[in-house]
């Protein structure tokens, strides 16, 4: 079993090298170039001239990309082509951020789904189970900015239960923070809760009908301590895998949640250095998505191989 | 357009009401980032003096008699700025670092609520007959956050980090500057290649701000305005304080400013309307009726001096090189339905130059272009074109240039011109398209100054003539106007200007949308500007809690 967990492990990482290269090479191939694109419609070419030379823009591609990776692996990732920002301290207080709001909300959305999931699962057909089922599918079908208007419009605006406004700053008291974001958490749980809760649900289910469970049925247990004891071990590895899918989501896809509640996350900050072409930015936000990514579905990997029974026990 | 006869002023007064009329409007809330300087108005009224040189009048900053109350902290949400943000002047492209700017540093040449320039660091100037040669007072016993006083190597230190070696996009702007030489610790003069009677006007940049000698801390800006910065993140928030005993009685009147990038227009709506903000910038068009029921907030709205929306043509090649396609295509586009659909009433037409009627120069007698299919029609038939001609154009060109275009192309088909419509991609749309294709669609900034307008925009030496339409003799009228320190006789050598590119040109400006700011009611001083949203994107200056 350990080679096999060392096994994902070197396999994550060389996934992460290969991903570093496309990066590298997806943002050379960006139409316009930075100079242009950072000083804007009103760039003459004398200063055009001028910046792309400071910038180091005239040298070979594969030079650059040695540089960066080496930089970046040392966690020195330059510093910023726009405002000359040291990019490691800049990106840190909002991967922070970014990571504070995607534990939020996943720490109300996963107990809360995998918890509905398995009821659903215990009461299948039964008014529990399609309540379940309506609602989390009514939350995953509406777009995220409309349910977050909503929940500004109502909550925010008219009862003035929550700020509409949920930048976080470092010298907020960590109760404050809690409040302040309450409404994207909230969000964000409707927007990954249904997958969750219906992957829980319909990978118990098709566990319910192996033979081993008819033979637990028979013994006459009941139909909760099935699905708790028997089922759901052998049902845990697509959950985890559903689950980390949807953590990577929290951390890599909520720009829209960042607009509409201005939350200073690294989705905006990534954004904003596409919008500039503000090449080594862009390249470090990508890294650290795609380090993100790579690093959950490796742990999920690993964690499925540790609770999956036959695995754990081989033969 | 009853607009055009009533005086600036006047009509400053009557943009402010926003009352009555329900248009709301829609100016493509995605802002563009690459907001150049708009820019304000000209006009040194220079008197027809005999006398060799020609004083000008600069009003100083006039001491109100009644003290405004103090204290309070003014939080601004604002579009407008970016994660990519700096405090270093060369970098300013859009509203949030210009109004930051304004808070921690003082300019060398501000302008009143009418446009006109009055001095700032700069206190006074008087320009050599012809205009090449002109003197600045440098303003005394002001210092800097750091306790440095001003003297004239600061303006000089100022001004030259936007020259030579540098990617500043004022460095156009200065171009024309030859020497800038230090005549005393209060004095300065500044020789320029050719005559420009507005020089003071172009010298009101907003890039020109004025740090110490020998400054290069952006982190940490010293400066000579009411507040200091307390802390900066880009894209994030900036958070001034007062620094106490400023300069412009009665100005500097908060505690603390807090600027906040909120870049969404309904979370800038809903930050505004749960008092969450005190003020805001660009309401959405389409939404701000509603606002203007709100017995909380009022709104401010300035006229036409917003974006000056195109389509332009290259006159050079075919078939835009036709005059009478050319005026078809004038005759032929809906400027009313467009205002109506995609603006919500909050923008002006334009009459195919981009000069604005908050300029003094701009041209009262010209009347304004109004669609008029059987015109359209019968340029067309008179150009005997027959080939098939197509517009590109693009979210990258602004938010809703899409929609111009379609409507654009409804009109023209009710005169019997069919014109294809091609929607290219919006990235680099600036590099790819604009100035490289026959016919495509393109927003400009408000310029300082008419001068500024007809040589950027029109003229053969400049790199950003995308009508590519070069007449000499509209150069050399704008060469002459330059020096004419004749009020009258500029004004009218401005308005033939006005009149050749509207007649004669390729570019069909239908459109000049309308700022739209919002505040809370206890806000004060928050009366429209010829140049830009926020009062002069000064509102921390200038405004007071009641």
């Amino acid at each position: 079993m350990l080679r096999i967990i060392a096994t994902r492990v070197v396999l994550g990482i060389l996934t992460l090298l290969a991903v570093s290269i496309l990066i590298f090479a997806a943002t050379e191939i960006l139409p316009g170039d930075v100079a242009s694109a950072v000083l804007g419609q009103g760039a003459t070419p004398e200063t055009l001239r001028v910046f792309r030379k400071e910038l180091g823009l005239d040298r070979p591609a594969h030079v650059r990309y040695a540089e960066w990776f080496t930089g970046a692996i040392q966690g020195d990732f330059g510093k910023a082509l726009t405002n000359k920002r040291d990019i490691l301290t800049s990106v840190t207080p909002r991967l922070k951020n970014t990571l504070f709001l995607a534990g939020y909300a996943a720490l109300i959305a996963v107990p809360l789904s995998v918890a509905l999931g398995i009821l659903a699962a215990i009461n299948e057909g039964k008014l529990a189970d399609r309540l379940a089922n309506i609602i989390s599918l009514a939350t995953i079908s509406v777009p995220e900015f409309f349910i977050a208007y909503l929940l500004i419009l109502f909550l925010a605006v008219k009862l003035r239960y929550f700020p509409s406004l949920s930048t976080v700053f470092a010298d907020m008291p960590f109760a404050k923070k809690l409040h302040v974001t309450a409404l994207p958490a909230v969000t964000l749980t409707m927007l990954v809760a249904a997958h969750m809760l219906r992957m829980t649900r319909s990978s118990v289910l098709s566990i319910m009908s192996q033979p081993y469970i008819e033979m637990a049925f028979l013994k006459g247990l009941s139909r909760s301590r099935v699905v708790l004891t028997h089922a759901l071990p052998n049902a845990a590895a697509p959950i985890i895998t559903v689950i980390a899918l949807n953590l990577a989501y929290l951390i890599v896809g909520v720009v829209v949640i960042e607009v509409v509640f201005v939350y200073p996350g690294i989705g905006q900050f990534m954004v904003d250095g596409v919008s500039k072409r503000d090449l080594p930015v862009v390249q470090a936000c990508g890294l650290i998505f795609a380090s993100a990514f790579i690093t959950l579905n490796t742990v999920a990997d690993v964690l499925s191989i540790l609770v999956n029974p036959r695995l754990r026990h081989p033969i | 357009m009853a607009k055009k006869t009533l005086g600036r002023r006047k009509f400053l007064a009557l943009s402010a009401t926003v009352g009555a009329s329900a248009l709301a409007a829609c100016a493509a809330p995605a802002a563009p980032a690459a907001v150049e300087a708009p820019a304000a108005v000209p006009a040194t009224d220079v008197p027809a003096a005999p006398a060799p040189t020609a004083v000008i009048e600069v009003a100083t900053v006039a001491p109100v008699a009644s003290g405004k109350p103090k204290g309070g902290t003014l939080r601004i949400g604002m579009e407008g700025g970016s994660a990519t943000d700096s405090l270093d002047p060369r970098t300013y492209s859009d509203s949030v670092m210009i109004a930051a700017a304004l808070t921690v540093m003082n300019g060398l040449v501000e302008f009143d609520a009418a446009g006109n320039p009055t001095g700032e660091l700069l206190e006074s100037w008087e320009a050599k007959a012809g205009a090449a040669e002109w003197i600045f007072n440098v303003r005394q016993g002001i210092t800097f956050s750091n306790g440095k006083t001003l003297d004239a190597d600061d303006i000089i230190y100022s001004i030259g980090i936007h020259r030579g070696e540098s990617k500043s996009p004022a460095k156009g702007i200065l171009e024309p500057i030859t020497e800038i030489k230090k005549l005393g610790d209060s004095q300065i003069s500044i020789k320029l290649a050719s005559g420009n009677a507005d020089l003071p006007v172009l010298l009101g940049d907003y890039h020109l701000m004025v740090v110490p000698k020998d400054f290069t801390d952006w982190e940490k800006p010293i400066g000579t305005g009411a507040y200091t910065l307390e802390s900066f993140e880009p894209g994030v928030r900036l958070v001034f304080k007062n620094r106490g005993g400023y300069w412009k009685k009665d100005r500097g009147n908060f505690d603390m400013v807090e600027i906040r990038n909120i870049q969404d227009p309904a979370a800038r709506t809903a930050a505004l309307q749960s008092g969450e903000v005190d003020a805001v910038n660009r309401l959405d068009p389409r939404t701000v009726d509603a606002l203007m029921k709100d017995p909380n907030l009022n709104i401010v709205r300035t006229k036409g001096t917003g974006n000056r929306f195109c389509f332009v043509s290259r006159v050079t090649e075919a078939p835009y090189d036709n005059k009478d396609l050319r005026l078809a295509l004038k005759w032929g586009i809906d400027r009313e339905q467009i205002i109506k659909q995609v603006y919500n009433g909050y923008a002006v037409p334009g009459n195919d130059h981009t000069l604005d009627a908050l300029n003094p120069y701009y041209n009262t007698k010209m009347a304004q272009r109004v669609y008029d299919p059987d015109k359209a029609a019968f340029h067309f038939k008179k150009s005997g074109i027959t080939s098939a001609f197509e517009l590109q154009t693009s979210e990258g060109a602004w938010g809703s240039a899409v929609d111009c275009a379609q409507i654009y192309q409804e009109s023209l088909k009710k005169a019997g011109i069919t014109m294809g419509v091609n929607k290219v991609s919006a990235d680099g749309y600036w590099d790819n398209v604009w100035l490289k294709v026959p016919f495509c669609a393109v927003y400009w900034g408000r310029r300082l100054s008419a001068d500024q307008v007809f040589r950027q925009i029109y003229g053969s030496a400049s790199d950003w003539n995308d009508s590519n339409w070069k007449v000499p003799a509209f150069d050399d009228l704008v060469m002459n106007a330059a020096v004419e320190l004749d009020n009258a006789k500029r004004t009218e050598m401005y308005f033939t200007c006005q009149e050749m590119i509207a007649e004669d040109g390729g570019m069909i400006c239908f459109a000049i949308t309308d700022y739209l700011d919002g505040y809370s009611k206890k806000v004060m001083g928050t009366e429209p500007h010829a140049r830009y949203d926020l009062n002069d994107d000064r509102i921390s200056e200038k405004g007071w809690f009641a």
